[in-house]
This record gives C-alpha cells, sequence and structure tokens, in this order.
C-alpha cells in the first residue's frame, strides 16, 4: 500500500456536512433498511385505504382486515431490527441504544402516522384509537419477538397474535391481555397494549435483537 | 491436514438415494421444528377449542379442520417457507450451490419439499387429536376425509407460495410479507363469497367445506359430495405448482430442457386453478351439499341407510343415530306441540329427523332453510336439526330446546290451514286469497302456540297479517281496523287458550275440518 | 490440459476486470498472486463457472462449459472455495459437507465414506458433529475446504484458501496441496507468496486483469535477483519487481 503523503482533501465543505450525530442516524437506519420498511408501511396505509372502501361496516371481516394491516406493519418494524454487522457493531461503541430507539420510534411513528392517515375519512370499525392501540401493541410483540427469537423471524410474533385476536373478537373474549377483542374505551386493555409496547421498546433498546441461526 | 488417502469405509449393504440423503439433511435442520410450539398454541386456539365445545359430529369437526386450522396455519407456513426459500440468499451460499452438478430446481424442490413435510406433519397431528377424540365421542359415522385433505393441499400450497417468494426475491421483508399476503388472500377469498357479485365462483375459496349448507348435516344423511373439495384441490394444487413451476424459470436453474419443463408445469398449474375456479362457477346449492355438475357423481346422491333412533312414546321421536344423544332433548322441545295435536286428524303419527326441508341459496353465502313440514298419509313431522344451534358446551341444553320450539309455530299454522310465506314473527305475508275464516284459523294457531309455549306465531299487535302472494289481493285493513282486528283475534285465541285441555280438543276434533275450510268465524271460538 | 484460457476477458459495467488472460494448466498447483482489484477472483468466478466470460475461449477438462450439459458435468467434477464463505450456522460439519457431496451429484453409496476422508483430511474429524456456529474462523475455512475436495475433484479451484488458518494448518494444508496436484489442476489464488513458493508447480501473476508474470516460483524469484526490489523473501522480491516492470511499462508507452 502506497503511504499517503498529503492529507486527505475534504470532499465537502463544513458547512454541507449535517452533524455528526445525524450522519450517524442516518447510517445506521440505512443499515436497517428502514426506508425500504417505510416504503412497506405506505403500501400498508394504502390497502387499509382501499379496503375500507370495499369492508363491510360490521362483522368479521370489518375488524379482520384492518388488523392484518396492523399486523403486518409491524411485523415490518420487527425485521428492521436486524443488524447485517454483528459482532463488529456490538463491540463498536456506545450510542448504539438511542440508535436502536431512534429505528424504533421512526418507524413506529411512521406506522402510526402513516395508517391513521390510510384510515381517515373512512368508517374504521373502533376508530382511529382503536387503531393506534392495536398498531402499538402488535409493534410491542414484534419488538419482543426479536429479542427472543431473533429479528429474522420477529414477524412470528405478532402475525400469530393475529391469529389469537381474530379468535378472540369471534369468541368475544374479555380479558385486556387480547386488546384488539376490547372496544376502544377499554382502559384496560389499552393500558396492556401500552406496557407490551413500552416492554418491546425497553428490550430492544436495550438488548440487541440476536440474528436468527435457524434454518 | 492429512495429505495420505484415508481407506474408504466399508460399502455398506444398502444407502438411502441421494434425494433421500438430501431431503433427510433438509428435514433435519429445517426452521419448522422452533415453529412447532406457536403452531400447536394456535392449533388449540383456533381448532381444538371450538370443535370441542362443537357436537361431536364428525362433519362438524372435519369442516373446522380445513377452515379454521388452516385459517391459522396457511399464513404462517407462507411466512416460514419463504424464510427457508430465502436462506441461500440471507447465508452468501448462493456461489457454492450453483456451482454444483444437480439443477437448482431440483435443490430447491428437496427445501420445499421439507418444509412441507413439517407442516403437513403438524397439520396431521392436529387432525389425529380431532378426530381422535371424535372418535370416543361420536355415536355414529367416521371420519370425513375430504375436508383434510383440502386442508393438506392448502398448506403445501402455501409452502410453495411462501418458499417461492423467498427464493425468488431473497430479503428480510420476504418472509413477513407472504404471510400477510396470504392472510390478505384468505380475507379477500371470504369477503368475495359473503359479498361478491358472482359468488358461485367464490366457492372455491379453500377455506369454504360445502359453502351455505349446515355443517352439521354434511355427510349424514347423505354421502359428503366431494365435488367442491376436488375443485378446491384443483385449484390450491394449480398455485402450488405455479410457485413451484416458477422456481425452475430463472437461468440458473437448470438447462434449456429442464426450464422447458418448469414453463410447461407453471402454464399446467395455472391451466388447473383456472379450471377449478371455472367449475366452481356452477356449482348449486342442493338439498344434500354443493353439487358441480361436471363433477359429479349420481351415486352421491343416494341417501345413507341408517337405523334411526327413536324415543318411546304414543307419538315416537326418530332421529339419526349420529344425533343420539340429543334425542331427550328433542323430545322435550316437541312434545307440547304434539300433545295438542295428538288425536286430531292429519296430527303426526311420528316425528322424523331430516337433514333439510328445502335449502335456497341466499345473499353472503348463507342459506334458506326450510321450516319443519308435517306431510303424508298418516302425517309425518319431518323435523330438521340444521338451522337450531346444537346442545354443547358452548350451548346450553335450554337455549337448544327453545330454538328448535321457536320453528315450529309454522307447523301450527299448516295445520289450521294457514299458509304463511313469511315468518309471522315480523307480520307474516298468509298465501292466498283473504277468506272469512282466516281470522279464526290465526287465533287457533295463536291459542295452540301459546298453550305449548312457543313464540307466539303473530306476536306484532295491530299489525294485520296481509293476504297476497302475487294474484290474490284480500282487502288490507287500514290502522284503526287492524287494531281492532288483531284485538279480536287475540281475543279469541286467549279465550280458546284459557279452555281446558281436554275441552279444546274435543271442540278441534269436531271443527277441524271446517277450520281448514275457513268456514269458522271468531265469534265461534269458544 | 484441464485448463484452456485464450484471451478471456470480463466486464462489470465499465470495468475490465479480466483485461484478455490466456493460460494453460494440466495436473500440478499453479498459484495465482497479485493485488487487490487484480482480477484474481473474477478469473476464478469464470473458472468455477459462477460466472460467464464476457469474450474469450475457455475450455475446462476438456469441455465448453457454455452449454448447460457440458457445464453440468464439469460442475460435477469441480471443486471451489470462495473467498467469502456462506454457510448454515445450524449445520454441523458433517452435514454441510455431506449437503455438497449430494448436491455435486455424488453416487449415494460414496457419500458417506466420501465426506468422512475431507474432513479428516483437513483435520477436523473430532469436530464432525459440532454446528458450524460454534467453530473459529480458520475451522470454518478448513470446512469450506473439505466440501470443496469431498467428491475428488479433476478441477479445484481455491480463493483465499488459508485465511485464518494458524502456521500449523498452512504448513498441513500446502502438504495437502501438493498431493492434491498429483492428479487434479489446482488453481489458488493467495496473497501470501510463501505458500506459493511451498506449494505450487506454477505461478500466474496478474495486474489490472492481466497476466503479467506465468513460470514457475523459483522463475518468479529469479525476476527479482539483481534488482532493488522491495519485499523480506526472494519471492517477494521477485513479485514486487515484476508488478513494477508490469506498471512501467504502460507509462513509458505512453511517455513514448
Amino acid at each position: 500500500m502506497t503511504p499517503v503523503a498529503t492529507g486527505v482533501r475534504q470532499t465537502s465543505g463544513p458547512a454541507r456536512r449535517l452533524p455528526a450525530g445525524l450522519r450517524l442516524t442516518r447510517l445506521f437506519l440505512a443499515s436497517r433498511r428502514v426506508l425500504t420498511c417505510l416504503l412497506i408501511l405506505v403500501a400498508c396505509a394504502i390497502t387499509l385505504r382501499v379496503a375500507l372502501q370495499w369492508l363491510p361496516r360490521t362483522g368479521t371481516l370489518s375488524r379482520q382486515i384492518p388488523l392484518t394491516v396492523e399486523a403486518a406493519a409491524a411485523a415490518a418494524i420487527g425485521v428492521t431490527t436486524r443488524s447485517p454487522f454483528g459482532d463488529t457493531e456490538r463491540a463498536a461503541g456506545r450510542w448504539l441504544p438511542l440508535l436502536r430507539l431512534a429505528a424504533v420510534v421512526v418507524t413506529t411513528g411512521a406506522a402510526l402516522g402513516l395508517l391513521a392517515t390510510g384510515a381517515a375519512s373512512r368508517h374504521l370499525a373502533g376508530g382511529i384509537l382503536d387503531l393506534l392501540r392495536d398498531l402499538g401493541g402488535f409493534a410491542g410483540i414484534a419488538l419482543l419477538a426479536a429479542a427472543v427469537v431473533g429479528s429474522g423471524l420477529a414477524w412470528a410474533g405478532p402475525l400469530g397474535y393475529l391469529v389469537v385476536a381474530i379468535s378472540a373478537i369471534e369468541g368475544n373474549w374479555t380479558t385486556p391481555w387480547v386488546w384488539p377483542a376490547r372496544p376502544p374505551h377499554d382502559h384496560g386493555a389499552a393500558i396492556c397494549a401500552v406496557v407490551v409496547f413500552a416492554a418491546g421498546v425497553v428490550v430492544h433498546t436495550l438488548r440487541p435483537a440476536r440474528s436468527s441461526a435457524r434454518e | 491436514m492429512t495429505a495420505a488417502t484415508v481407506p474408504a469405509a466399508q460399502a455398506r449393504a444398502w444407502h438411502l438415494p441421494r434425494p433421500a440423503r438430501l431431503l433427510r439433511l433438509e428435514l433435519r435442520r429445517n426452521l419448522m421444528p422452533w415453529l412447532l410450539p406457536l403452531f400447536a398454541a394456535l392449533f388449540w386456539l383456533a381448532t381444538y377449542r371450538p370443535a370441542m365445545a362443537a357436537p361431536p359430529l364428525w362433519d362438524t369437526r372435519g369442516t373446522m379442520l380445513q377452515a379454521q386450522t388452516m385459517l391459522a396455519f396457511a399464513p404462517l407456513l407462507a411466512g416460514a417457507a419463504a424464510w427457508a426459500g430465502s436462506r441461500e440468499g440471507r447465508r452468501g451460499t448462493g456461489d457454492l450451490v450453483d456451482v454444483t452438478g444437480l439443477p437448482r430446481w431440483a435443490g430447491r424442490l428437496a427445501a420445499w419439499a421439507a418444509v412441507t413435510c413439517w407442516a403437513e406433519a403438524v397439520y396431521l397431528a392436529g387432525v389425529a387429536v380431532v378426530y381422535g377424540i371424535t372418535a370416543h365421542q361420536a355415536t355414529w359415522g367416521g371420519p370425513l376425509w375430504w375436508p383434510i385433505y383440502v386442508g393438506a393441499a392448502t398448506a403445501a400450497a402455501a409452502c410453495a407460495v411462501g418458499f417461492a417468494a423467498g427464493a425468488l426475491t431473497p430479503s428480510r421483508f420476504t418472509a413477513p410479507l407472504a404471510a400477510v399476503v396470504v392472510f390478505l388472500a384468505l380475507g379477500a377469498g371470504a369477503f368475495a363469497l359473503q359479498h361478491g357479485a358472482r359468488p358461485t365462483y367464490s366457492q372455491i375459496w379453500p377455506l369454504n367445506a360445502q359453502g351455505a349448507f349446515p355443517p352439521d348435516a354434511i355427510g349424514i344423511f347423505y354421502p359428503y359430495l366431494p365435488d367442491l373439495a376436488i375443485a378446491q384441490l384443483m385449484f390450491v394444487g394449480g398455485l402450488g405448482t405455479v410457485a413451484l413451476g416458477a422456481l425452475g424459470l430463472p437461468a440458473v436453474s437448470g438447462g434449456r430442457w429442464l426450464r422447458s419443463i418448469a414453463a410447461a408445469v407453471t402454464v399446467a398449474g395455472l391451466a388447473a386453478a383456472g379450471t377449478a375456479v371455472g367449475l366452481a362457477g356452477t356449482a348449486r346449492l342442493e338439498t344434500h351439499g354443493i353439487v358441480i355438475p361436471a363433477l359429479h357423481d349420481a351415486a352421491s346422491d343416494r341417501p345413507v341407510a341408517y337405523t334411526p333412533v327413536c324415543s318411546a312414546g304414543a307419538i315416537p321421536v326418530c332421529l339419526h343415530p349420529a344425533f343420539r344423544g340429543f334425542l331427550p332433548d328433542v323430545t322435550a322441545a316437541v312434545t307440547p306441540v304434539l300433545h295438542e295435536l295428538a288425536g286430531l286428524p292429519g296430527a303426526p303419527v311420528r316425528v322424523t329427523q331430516v337433514a333439510v326441508t328445502t335449502v335456497a341459496q341466499a345473499p353472503s353465502n348463507g342459506a334458506n332453510l326450510g321450516p319443519p313440514i308435517l306431510s303424508g298419509h298418516p302425517a309425518v313431522l319431518y323435523l330438521p336439526l340444521s338451522d337450531v344451534s346444537l346442545p354443547g358446551p358452548g350451548t346450553p341444553t335450554t337455549a337448544f330446546i327453545g330454538e328448535l320450539r321457536d320453528e315450529l309455530p309454522p307447523l301450527l299454522n299448516s295445520f289450521v290451514g294457514l299458509k304463511v310465506l313469511n315468518q309471522p314473527g315480523s307480520g307474516g305475508i298468509i298465501a292466498g286469497p283473504s277468506s272469512p275464516g282466516a281470522p279464526a284459523q290465526i287465533a287457533v294457531a295463536m291459542a295452540l302456540a301459546q298453550d305449548a309455549g312457543l313464540l307466539n306465531p303473530f306476536p306484532v299487535p295491530g299489525n294485520q297479517p296481509r293476504h297476497g302472494n302475487g294474484s290474490a289481493q284480500g282487502p288490507q285493513a287500514t290502522g284503526a281496523q287492524a287494531q281492532a282486528a288483531a284485538q279480536a283475534q287475540a281475543g279469541a285465541a286467549s279465550r280458546f287458550a284459557a279452555l281446558p285441555a281436554a275441552t279444546r280438543h274435543a271442540w278441534l276434533l269436531t271443527h277441524l275440518s271446517a277450520l281448514r275450510a275457513g268456514d269458522i268465524t271468531l265469534s265461534e271460538i269458544p | 490440459m484441464n485448463i484452456e484460457i485464450t484471451d478471456l476477458t470480463r466486464r462489470f459495467g465499465r470495468t475490465w476486470a479480466v483485461a484478455g488472460v490466456s493460460l494453460e494448466s494440466g495436473p500440478g498447483v499453479v498459484g495465482l498472486l497479485g493485488p487487490n482489484g487484480a482480477g484474481k477472483t473474477s478469473l476464478l468466478r469464470m473458472l468455477a463457472t459462477v460466472i460467464p466470460p464476457t469474450s474469450g475461449k475457455l475450455r475446462l477438462l476438456g469441455s465448453d462449459p457454455g452449454g448447460y450439459g457440458p457445464r453440468r458435468q464439469i460442475r460435477r467434477r469441480l471443486g471451489y472455495l470462495p473467498q467469502n464463505l456462506g454457510y448454515y450456522p445450524s449445520f454441523t460439519v458433517a452435514e454441510f459437507v455431506e449437503y455438497f457431496a449430494l448436491l455435486k451429484e455424488m453416487p449415494a453409496a460414496r457419500v458417506p465414506a466420501a465426506v468422512a476422508a475431507a474432513i479428516e483430511r483437513v483435520d477436523l474429524s473430532d469436530k464432525a458433529r459440532s454446528k458450524l456456529r460454534t467453530l473459529s474462523g480458520g475451522m470454518l475455512r478448513r470446512v469450506g475446504i473439505a466440501q470443496s475436495i469431498v467428491n475428488d475433484p479433476d478441477l479445484l479451484l481455491l480463493d483465499e484458501p488459508t485465511a485464518g488458518l494458524d502456521p500449523e494448518q498452512r504448513v498441513a494444508f500446502r502438504a495437502l496441496l501438493r498431493d492434491l496436484g498429483q492428479q487434479a489442476t489446482v488453481v489458488v489464488s493467495t496473497h501470501l507468496v510463501e505458500d506459493v513458493g511451498a506449494a505450487c508447480t506454477g505461478v500466474a501473476l496478474m495486474d489490472a486483469g492481466k497476466i503479467v508474470f506465468q513460470g514457475t516460483p523459483d522463475e518468479l524469484t529469479g525476476r527479482g535477483v539483481g534488482i532493488d526490489a522491495v519485499g523480506d523473501a526472494p519471492l517477494e522480491r521477485g513479485y514486487t519487481a515484476v508488478l513494477s516492470a508490469a506498471r512501467a511499462e504502460p507509462a513509458r508507452e505512453t511517455a513514448q
């Protein structure tokens, strides 16, 4: 290798460079394919909007399809936690927990905003608050699943819970731990969803998602 | 590292052939065993619990194993298969496997087969549990296998679709997207079935077992009609074949001939699926199930022979042996009505269960089932149980008896000579021209229902039953007149119901013919 | 001849990774040397039939790999270890090697013995049942070598095979190479000139997509004698001398 005789030339002036923290965040989000996740969330919002146009106002389908879209959004958030770097990153530095928290905030916030926009001025069984509650809970399950079984399989958490939720709706369950089956004004269900979401965020922030070794 | 050659191991007398060895490797190192707890939990929730809450009938539980199990399993199987299919992309072994001699299509089919074997093992284990328990509980018949065939084929097709998606687009998002797309496709199928303009085509939806035909009447009085199941097998088989054929299309999958075969396989799958949808479009609902003319076997139209189980009593109640356990409850439900009619001309000498009396397709994949019918000489009450919720852990006996009794008021209407087009509970329309005798017939029907503890056949006060069946136009009473007429009828009914049973019976014995002919007026009712 | 290449090129976009290479080799061990970006891996991938050449003539084991049938026949007699070895963490060593033995369409009866022999040749018999995710980097590399030799290939292509191996293992690996080279054509792409010197009967030095030297290790060593070349060993000095000369020639042509 040829020794570098001269100093490294700046490719752009200091005025045009983002602060280091933002650059790091941008690179971290790019490594997690957050942009692809956002595109998927947009597709979820469009699907929800189109579905609400055709769905009946009552009945199982009026709940099942929106819940499926919410679970899909949560699954996308879950698999976005996967790191392509492995040990190299884990040994790197102290900013990772904050970066993981930032990624979760960006993706979950985008999911909430996009799906709420998709459902705006359409009849959504349960309403927007229901959607926010359910989506938050699904996202929490996805984050917890990533911590347990690995980020590659994190999607199994929200999608498995979706089946539980559909069964609960058909069976008129009353437990608040299956919040999609509860009415929007059920405070217990909202608390459970918030607790699960908070637990998922805390676990994911403090502990990186496992990479799946399952083949 | 050893440079010297190692002496070859002694040859064994028998070796697994290469495809079997490859499959064995893939089976051993598969994702599916790790998902077993999740599948077990979902099976318990989505199928086992509802199945055990339902009456122990082979048809009810068999259709659950097709519909509810696959609703829970198929999306997750698609996701797991997509994960398995994306293995080479995720692990960076693409170059390594591409330079081997075995065509990639063959290697990928082996990996898909492993996932599918696990999926079928999980599904069939669940079937074994439910059917094993049902074998101890059921009082007649045996397992229905056509719903299981469709369920198993749906599982294989879900694995094929997911695997192809993962192999062709290996990405971290492919597995969840495959699962969600399958979920939404199943939901879209349900929507099309319930709300579509052409619901017959959407009968092909693989979670739809025998359409709107009551699940507790399938394969009991008549053989299970496999017409729809055959079409569904063609459909899901075609979809799975398309997915597997698509795996063989990329250039890396093999030589020109192999890829031509893959293309032919794909086209064949599309043709099969399309043909199945077309066949489903010709489906019609008959009294013993869904019939698709091109697939129908006339032998299925012959009723299944059975020896009914009957109650002791003057008027025996006879049920199909599959419903043996419900005989006391059915007897308790119909006895008050039989008591009212016993000994009268045209009274039933026997009550016999039938599957359905009439059936007609209704919107939202529903079926209009005919009520109990009194016919024949001597008269027999033909009683279907398909429109009521059978008693079980989820439905108390009192609810079953109540629902059954709610089916019986039209019987009393026809017994006294009334022909009602609609259920009178909503203001029935009486068929035929208005006659002076109709108010008396109505009053007697109300009285008999009241004494038997049934629903009032004409409960809406002031709602004079209207006449008409398109041709006959009777005088339609206006508001005050209708009120007065209804009150007069109700008064006559109360008077008649208040009579001692023997007196009432004696009057009916002598006046029933005239009542049926419409020659009795309200004032002539004691 | 197991390898016959004439004016082989490979382009990626506007970059000529291989810009006209001619090479012939029969049984023996050929070392492929060169700096980063010289085109060694691209050449090796073409020899492994992973990617097709852009132009030129390529014959492997007497056949043209352009057709599917001949290519499949070649792959049955080929062993390849890429620079970045992908693997399945939950497979055991034996399963991983067996998997590739089956993909290489070895007769089923021969597979168990061949797998055991390959694992023993790379000294991993005691790790045969260990999962790949429990192995160190060097052991994983040896597993990669095992899968490449399981079918007793006539053409063996190894890209950086000694990466991660300890010195003792490298010595053993060189002995293995010499042994394999008696029957087969082995092409080893490496940065370690001492591997080439110890194991190879021939060496080709690539730079900027072309072969700038082809001969024996001794001949390469001789190119560094009497010249003030950079290097700590004779072969290294020959290597740098050849590279310097190759890079000086275009400059001289440009100047002229």
